[in-house]
């Protein structure tokens, strides 16, 4: 199993906005990248075309909030702009 | 200009967010219950036990009327170490006195949420809030919906560990790494005489089981596992400092390494019999916070007060989690403390009268008690050598093929002095132990 298969029993009603948006200038000088490590829903690729090597995609956000602690809120690093999706849009869990 | 007034805005549909809407709208006040998703629970996760005597006076019926999974009869601590496992487990029919529950959110806060709105809480799903004002006479809760500033006397931020209300008003302060943990966790379809047969359990009963030691020495990895009806839940936790080093040192072959630990935990010989399932029905993931009683977040302003998960309110006990009773205990504080400001008609004093009451409360009380524990529970040993102490004991008890010979406490003496633990840490470690627990 990866957690891509387990991502398959998620639900999602996918908002045009991003609730979460990264400023890749601020991945070119962050050399550990725990976002790849982090995530639970590795909403971050690294891909080496991409500025600093990070590509993120909003859509499959589980919105647990571990970016805005690892990324957002450190003064090192900052890349990302974490908000919650909004209202009606996002994560749908069944079970809880 | 607003476009609706409230007397209170509680923001978030959870079991704190609830309790205080309910225990309001119970004293007649007019209160509206903001829902950033479109149905109860859809957004909210957990990984615990509901002690579910805290409802006993707001709703007596619930052990009859709310959807329950199981009564919880059961607990178990297991050390891992290696191919081995020592465990402790609890069960006592005396437990069936107590309404402890396993919950799934999904079915429970749908049901929670229809009960309050039968109380007269106006229910707003579908409405995210963007910030929260506090002006001369009141409050204002800003919503994304269209003409969505909602007037109020008092708001209740029960908006969870990421909370927006303590985020925009600087209540709580900036979240790092050492605050928190993250979990992830699957729900499996395992059926319910399957679970009864493995879990040992009569149809309507229920166990929870909490593992360490795995990978051996990592500190603050842990493991669950709660039966449901139909379903069991296993997941993992962690720090999010221990996780960062551990995915820094190239931990994760198949995800991120807490999804890896996971995955690995369930493929261990002594676990796979147990979570063994048809199909994985639901992925999760979501942040707990882990502050001790002193490093605890702010939790009110003038106008506003914080509950549950927004306020920290969270305690790894080490043997269980407790948080969806604190959850519930501290809005329907908060409920109390708006029930004295009507009163008085004195609303600027909302969020100290809280606060002052939080403090009174066992929530408060609990977490101050365990103060040292959350330090405690950082510490490696726990995680590698007195697990191992544990097991090779043991082992030199039962096993026919271990070569050592002697009584049992010089077989202790020795595995200890071959564990990476000194003399001086075993001393210190008890009485940490003991001061904490």
């Amino acid at each position: 199993m990866s957690v891509q298969d387990d991502l398959e029993t998620v639900n999602w009603d996918v908002s045009e906005d991003a609730h979460i948006t990264v400023d890749n200038e601020q991945c070119v000088t962050c050399e550990d990248k725990p976002c790849l490590h982090l995530c639970p829903a590795e909403c971050f690729d690294y891909q080496e075309d991409q500025e600093g090597g990070i590509y993120f995609a909003y859509e499959p956000c589980v919105e647990c909030g571990a970016c805005m602690v690892f990324c957002a809120n450190d003064p090192d690093k900052g890349a990302v702009s974490w908000s919650k999706a909004e209202g009606g849009k996002g994560v749908e869990f069944d079970f809880g | 200009m607003t476009d609706a007034s409230f007397d209170v805005v509680v923001v978030g549909a959870g079991r704190a967010g609830v309790a205080a809407a309910y225990k309001l709208a119970d004293e007649e006040f007019d209160v509206a219950l903001v829902e950033r998703a479109k149905q109860p629970g859809m957004k909210n996760v957990t990984g615990g036990v509901l002690y579910g005597s805290i409802l006993d006076d707001l709703v007596p019926e619930f052990p009859e009327e709310a959807p329950l999974e199981r009564h919880v009869v059961e607990h178990n601590i297991k050390l891992l170490h290696g191919d081995a496992e020592v465990s402790i487990g609890y069960r006592d029919l005396e437990l069936r006195e107590e309404p402890n529950y396993t919950l799934m959110l999904g079915k429970f806060d749908r049901w929670f949420v229809d009960r309050a709105v039968e109380q007269g809480v106006t229910f707003l799903p579908e409405t995210g809030v963007k910030d929260v004002t506090q002006e001369a006479d009141r409050a204002v809760v800003h919503t994304d919906r269209e003409n969505g500033d909602i007037a109020c006397d008092a708001v209740i931020g029960a908006d969870g560990v990421n909370t927006t209300v303590g985020r925009k008003t600087g209540i709580q302060r900036t979240m790092r790494n050492e605050d928190m943990a993250l979990s992830v966790k699957k729900v499996i379809d395992v059926g319910r005489e399957e679970i009864d047969r493995r879990f040992n359990l009569d149809s309507d009963e229920g166990a929870a089981y909490i593992y360490t030691g795995f990978p051996e020495g990592a500190p603050t990895i842990g493991y669950f596992i709660y039966t449901f009806e139909e379903y069991i839940s296993v997941g993992a936790v962690g720090g999010l400092e221990t996780l960062r080093w551990l995915g820094s040192e190239g931990y994760g072959d198949t995800g991120t390494p807490l999804y890896s630990l996971l995955e690995r935990f369930m493929e261990l010989d002594t676990v796979r019999p147990y979570v063994r399932g048809d199909a994985v029905e639901e992925y999760q993931g979501i942040l707990v916070p882990e502050h001790s009683y002193d490093s605890l977040p702010g939790r009110y302003d003038r106008r506003v007060a914080l509950v549950g998960d927004a306020a920290g309110l969270v305690l790894n006990k080490g043997y269980t989690f407790r948080g969806l009773d604190y959850g519930i205990k501290s809005g329907l504080v908060a409920a109390e403390a708006a029930v004295e400001c009507e009163a008085d008609a004195d609303w600027d004093s909302f969020g100290q009268r809280y606060d002052d009451r939080l403090e009174d409360s066992y929530v408060l009380q609990d977490m101050k008690q365990h103060r040292h524990l959350p330090r405690f529970l950082e510490n490696e040993r726990m995680y590698g050598a007195y697990p191992g102490i544990a097991t090779e004991t043991l082992r030199s008890m039962y096993s026919a093929n271990t070569d050592a010979s002697g009584l049992t406490w010089r077989q202790a003496y020795r595995a200890f002095r071959r564990s990476d633990a000194g003399f001086l840490d075993l001393l210190r470690d008890g009485y940490r132990g003991l001061r904490s627990l």
